[in-house]
């Protein structure tokens, strides 16, 4: 496919910020890094909000 | 006579009587008194192992607990936990079970605490819960809907409910159509059945699983249990050796001859008669005896011990004797034999009190007590296999104990609801469900539900239909449509079900009252069966001279609280007999206790105490105001509805309020004592599918699926039942105002129409979260390889954006919260690997071999016409995955045509049309209805409650409060009217509309209000279908079936039919073939095979062979049939 040549796939390597669900510590967690809050140890992270704008109709 | 003041306001004792029990308290006591009590008993019955190598090597178990739920972090790190936690990252909300135990080690006696044997689900709010006793702000902070009412279970993430099961009491006679009389005995350690019928030649006999099929006759067991005389046993039996009114003695006489014909004089003979009745495989069933010389008995002895622990297994028989055994059987015979003239005797399987309700305690406990059973003899057999050899260590148990057995046991019975206990040969599927969250209600109406053991495919009505003796106890209209109708049913709202008492307490206090001689001491069977038998859990305790007596001291220690109050005595005075229940699964509701000169024990004075909060409801019982009465106590007490029927003298007590009849799904309807039956119970069913508010904690949880309204309202007609279970603080639909009259012609068949610029403002708008879940796995065998994400592909072009199905990713490769995303995009890019080419070399020595992986893309995508927003994603771990990701996805709907709407009163439709509001009628103020409906519904449907609730809707928000609706009382129709004139409106509810089409006013009244309507999770957007052209079935290359599959619309057998009468073969020809699977075939003339590739495999030659073209599913038969070496032969002829 000759789309294959013009996409690139970036491998991740940076990493992300994460909010811990009991603290709202946020975490900078790498690929392959466990899931543990720094702060209480909590397992559970959520993703933060989109940077990208986001309209909606209103309908 | 004096008139008794009704009152004031006792309908507050209701929410005292839930708020110190709960809606749920039921499972959460059955469960607790397992925790507490019955788990303890079980290890007491399997304390010790023992094994063959070592006879002074043991263990023993001292005692058990179980402790507060945690969760395991690696290797036995552990923390505390929440269900919540559980919930989100898919693991057990369970805790550690921990015995204490003495063991040799060596020569040394050995005594360790604490020991882990498995881990115990633990049920949600029950004592061990961490919810147990929480403040409604602790609640909140622990991320816990504080209305949740508990009750279930967190399995591997999902909401498993133990369903309440209905069974026959057990140890009890019951005496069936034939006459056959039944005893299912259990006790801890058997479950048997005896039966006692009349055959031919009437005589009687006993059936027993262990006896060969014709039974023996009944002189003969009494004579292997050492009563030898027959005049003594008839006296046993009928108490006198001639006919009396009561009892005719000779109905005997068949069954003494049975006997005599086989010539059994003697406790020997009798022995080895039934000795040679006995089944083939007589290995004495149970425990298998564990030394070797127990193994080898002669068969008499085998009879003996069958007789003394398996025929009515539940009354003991000590050191083999059976004077007990054959008074208990006597009274059988007794039974069996009354009931030959008189069929009064004939008892009712469907009699609810001859119920036993089964709750998640005594199932648990039952598969723990297997589960326990098999890892002792685990323990067993590796202390058999270890003690002998000789080791450095020695020999210790404690390094062999597995947790996995035990916790494995449980959490798969309750995930899947199979339970397998071999011991018992029981074999159920279905035991636990998952809790429905399509709403509030459903989850509450799910805790409360009762399952049958009886098969759905029977078509007797007898288990089905409403029995007198629920009254109080069973929702009379909460039942399912359909095959299970009166299968399922649910509980009322105060209903309560017993759990164990300890019986012990009761028979010594039954003795010791005087009221009662001692079975053991009563010298003859005329005694007997003279006086009144007593029994205690359907065992013979003595006799009483003075029924009424014993009952009535029975009931004053009972309202005393000096015996548990759920202990239940009633007088049968057919059976001649004092019952005196404490078993546990009885079903019981508590009573007003009413004086013997007719004045209720509670007064206005109880009333305001509890109002100000000085005394809770558990001070009503222990004061002796109010009392449980189960059903068999309630069927013998006199109980008033209302204050005005109270017979003094007569009335024993008078019922708290009446809509506690209802459930609580019917609990929801306003004024239901004036619909038609049905319509209730339809609304129970839909109740169930309204959408609204699930839990106060709904935005914290991540469920595979969610609806929830915009904007719920609470109802303005509500009932008390709504306040009792916080439905007015949960809701489930809108007030919608409604205009009862006929618009265009879209509102026929139910459909109703929908004004544009109420959908606008909000009505029905709703959203529904689905989730995906996505895994991260390990691959050993891969060398160790594992799933990995990889950020979104970009262009090549110099903005490097990412690809348009890569667009909602975040650089980590999973979609960010708050993108939208369309049919097909991406939300986790993942990839897995896959074995590739074998390495060129072989890995050198000492070196791990070494992969080459590539990746395979297995991206999580998102499916559906409508797009859909990402709302939370959520990345955790559990011990299973190292890496779980949970995605929670958002769409908002309007309400469009074709959406589901429903009142409270089974009066269901579908939007038909929406109208803008300019062309929608309105009244004299400019009130414009929400939604018209059609008048046709009303007639046939006789749902006059609707029509109450809109009347009494309208005037509650004229007057600006709410009204109530509830069951046998409600705002009356004097005062709506009342309220309705005072404020100049007609008090029919009915008003002068202008059309908004013409302008002119309608010629006739309109019947104008509100009515809380239910928008139901059927829509529109789930169930579009259609296909033009699409996917095929592999095998057939037929089109595939079903929404999900992207199917095709079938023409079935009837469409066919009618084209065939029509008579259009081509349009025919078309569906079937050409828009189907049309094939093209060759077929060889000359023989009438198929061929292939202009080849005729069986001619040898191409000479002859034609094209024709034939469903691809018909030459699939042709071939199938060869396979089965049936010839098809094609006959071709030129048209």
């Amino acid at each position: 496919m000759d789309s294959s040549s013009k996409e690139q796939q970036i491998p991740v390597k940076q990493p992300m910020v994460y909010i811990c669900a009991e603290c709202h510590h946020e975490n900078e967690i790498k690929p392959r890094d466990p899931i543990r809050c720094r702060e209480c140890g909590y397992r559970i992270m959520y993703k933060k909000r989109t940077k990208r704008l986001i309209v909606f109709d209103a309908r | 006579m004096e008139k008794v003041n009704e009152i004031k306001e006792k309908w507050k004792l209701l929410p005292a009587f839930l708020q110190s029990r709960g809606l749920v308290k039921q499972h959460l006591d059955s469960f607790n008194h397992f925790i507490e009590c019955e788990i303890k008993n079980i290890v007491k019955a399997n304390e010790e192992i023992r094994c063959e190598a070592d006879p002074n090597w043991y263990l023993k178990y001292i005692d058990i607990n179980v402790g507060k739920p945690e969760i395991e972090e690696g290797f036995n790190v552990t923390r505390a936990t929440t269900p919540h936690e559980c919930r989100l990252r898919d693991v057990t909300y369970c805790a550690p079970i921990t015995v204490d135990i003495e063991h040799k080690r060596g020569n040394d006696r050995v005594i360790k605490t604490g020991l882990v044997i498995g881990r115990m689900p633990i049920m949600l709010r029950s004592h061990n819960c961490v919810l147990h006793n929480k403040t409604f702000a602790q609640l909140i902070r622990l991320k816990e809907c504080p209305h949740d009412p508990g009750g279930y279970f967190v399995v591997n993430g999902s909401e498993k409910v133990i369903l309440i099961h209905e069974q026959l009491s057990r140890n009890r006679i019951l005496i069936e159509e034939g006459p056959v009389c039944q005893v299912t005995s259990t006790t801890a350690e058997r479950k048997s059945r005896t039966n006692l019928m009349i055959n031919k030649k009437k005589q009687i006999m006993m059936k027993h699983n262990s006896f060969s099929d014709d039974g023996i006759p009944i002189f003969v067991v009494f004579k292997a249990m050492g009563f030898e005389s027959d005049s003594e046993i008839v006296e046993l039996i009928c108490g006198t050796l001639c006919e009396t009114d009561e009892i005719d003695p000779n109905l005997l006489i068949p069954s003494i001859e049975a006997c005599h014909r086989a010539e059994v004089w003697t406790n020997e003979q009798a022995l080895r008669f039934m000795a040679s009745k006995l089944k083939a495989k007589n290995s004495a069933p149970g425990n298998k005896p564990f030394f070797q010389e127990q193994r080898r008995k002669s068969s008499d002895e085998i009879v003996r011990e069958l007789l003394s622990t398996t025929i009515v297994a539940h009354v003991p028989v000590v050191a083999f004797n059976f004077r007990q055994k054959t008074i208990y059987l006597a009274q059988m015979v007794k039974r069996l034999i009354l009931a030959i003239s008189n069929p009064d005797y004939i008892d009712d399987r469907d009699y609810y009190g001859n119920k036993r309700l089964e709750l998640a305690g005594s199932l648990i406990g039952l598969l723990f007590e297997d589960l326990l059973k098999r890892f002792n003899s685990e323990l067993r057999l590796i202390a058999d296999k270890n003690i002998p050899k000789i080791k450095a260590a020695q020999f210790d148990i404690t390094k062999h104990m597995r947790q996995d057995l035990i916790t494995n046991g449980l959490i798969n019975a309750i995930a899947t609801g199979n339970w397998t206990l071999k011991r018992f040969k029981m074999e159920r599927i279905g035991v636990s469900q998952v809790l429905s969250r399509l709403s509030y209600i459903s989850a509450l109406g799910m805790m409360t539900r009762i399952n049958s053991q009886f098969e759905k495919t029977r078509k007797t009505s007898g288990p089905r239909s409403l029995q007198c003796s629920q009254w109080g106890l069973v929702c009379p209209c909460d039942t399912p449509e359909g095959e299970s109708c009166g299968l399922i049913k649910n509980l009322a709202l105060m209903t309560h079900i017993t759990t164990d008492v300890n019986q012990d307490l009761i028979i010594r206090v039954c003795l010791n009252l005087g009221g009662v001689q001692d079975i053991n001491l009563c010298e003859s069977g005329a005694k007997i069966n003279r006086n009144y038998l007593v029994y205690v859990n359907g065992l013979i305790i003595g006799i009483t001279f003075d029924p009424v007596k014993l009952v009535t001291a029975l009931r004053k220690i009972r309202r005393g609280g000096f015996i548990s109050e759920f202990v239940s005595v009633s007088v049968n005075r057919l059976h001649k007999s004092v019952y005196i229940a404490t078993d546990g699964g009885r079903l019981c509701r508590p009573y007003i206790i009413i004086n013997p000169d007719g004045q209720p024990r509670i007064t206005s004075k109880h009333i305001e105490a509890l109002n100000r909060g000085l005394i809770c409801f558990e001070d009503f019982i222990r004061k002796g105001l109010i009392e449980y009465l189960d059903v068999n106590e309630a069927s013998d007490s006199h109980i008033a509805i209302k204050e005005e029927v109270i017979n003094p003298g007569i009335t024993t007590h008078l019922e708290i309020e009446p809509f506690t009849l209802l459930g609580v799904c019917a609990g929801i309807i306003p004024f239901p004592h004036n619909n038609q039956s049905p319509r209730n119970t339809y609304q129970c069913a839909m109740g169930k599918q309204a959408m609204g508010t699930i839990g106060l904690n709904q935005r914290e949880r991540i469920d595979t699926l969610l609806y929830l309204l915009a904007y719920p309202q609470r109802p303005v007609v509500k009932t008390k039942t709504i306040e009792l279970i916080h439905f007015d603080e949960m809701p489930a639909g809108q007030n919608a105002i409604v205009a009862v009259m006929s618009y265009s012609g879209f509102d026929i068949e139910d459909a109703s129409i929908m004004n544009k610029a109420s959908i606008d403002r909000g009505y029905g708008r709703c959203f529904v979260y689905r989730n995906q879940k996505c895994v991260l796995r390990r691959y050993p065998t891969l060398g160790g390889a594992s799933d990995r994400i990889m950020g979104p592909l970009v262009q090549s072009e110099p903005p490097h954006l990412p690809i348009a199905k890569h667009a909602a990713l975040d650089i980590d490769g999973i979609a960010a919260p708050g993108e939208r995303i369309q049919n097909r995009q991406v939300l986790v890019n993942k990839q897995t690997p896959v074995s590739s080419t074998a390495m060129e070399t072989t890995p050198l020595p000492g070196k791990a071999p070494s992969y080459s992986v590539n990746y395979k893309d297995v991206p999580i995508t998102y499916k559906g016409i409508e797009e859909t927003t990402v709302e939370k994603v959520m990345i955790t771990s559990n011990s299973e995955e190292s890496f779980l990701i949970k995605l929670l996805l958002r769409q908002m709907r309007r309400p469009e045509v074709g959406d589901k709407f429903s009142s409270r009163h089974g009066q269901k439709g579908v939007i038909g049309l929406i109208v803008p509001q300019e062309d929608f009628p309105f009244n004299n103020v400019g009130i414009c209805p929400d939604m018209i409906m059609n008048p046709h519904g009303f007639p046939s449907r006789m749902t006059v409650g609707k029509l109450k609730e809109l009347v009494a809707g309208k005037s509650a928000i004229i007057k600006g409060t709410l009204h109530d609706g509830t069951a046998f009382g409600g705002t009356t129709i004097d005062e709506i009217t009342e309220i309705m004139c005072e404020n100049g409106y007609n008090y029919h509810g009915k008003e002068m509309m202008t059309s908004g089409i013409t302008g002119e006013p309608l010629t006739g009244y309109i019947f104008f209000g509100p009515i809380y309507y239910q928008k139901l999770k059927h829509m529109v957007l789930d169930k579009v279908h259609g296909r033009s052209r699409g996917p095929r079935a592999v095998l057939t290359r037929q089109p595939t079936e079903g929404r999900a599959r992207d199917g095709g619309l079938r023409l079935g057998e009837m469409e066919r039919d009618c084209l065939i009468g029509h008579g259009v073969s081509m349009l025919l020809l078309e569906r079937l073939m050409l828009s189907s699977d049309a094939f093209n075939v060759e077929v060889c003339t000359g023989c009438g095979f198929l061929g292939y590739q202009k080849w005729c495999s069986y001619c040898e030659s191409s000479r002859s062979l034609a094209s024709v073209q034939v469903p691809y599913a018909y030459k699939l038969l042709i071939q199938e049939l060869q396979a089965m070496c049936i010839q098809t032969k094609l006959k071709l002829t030129s048209l």
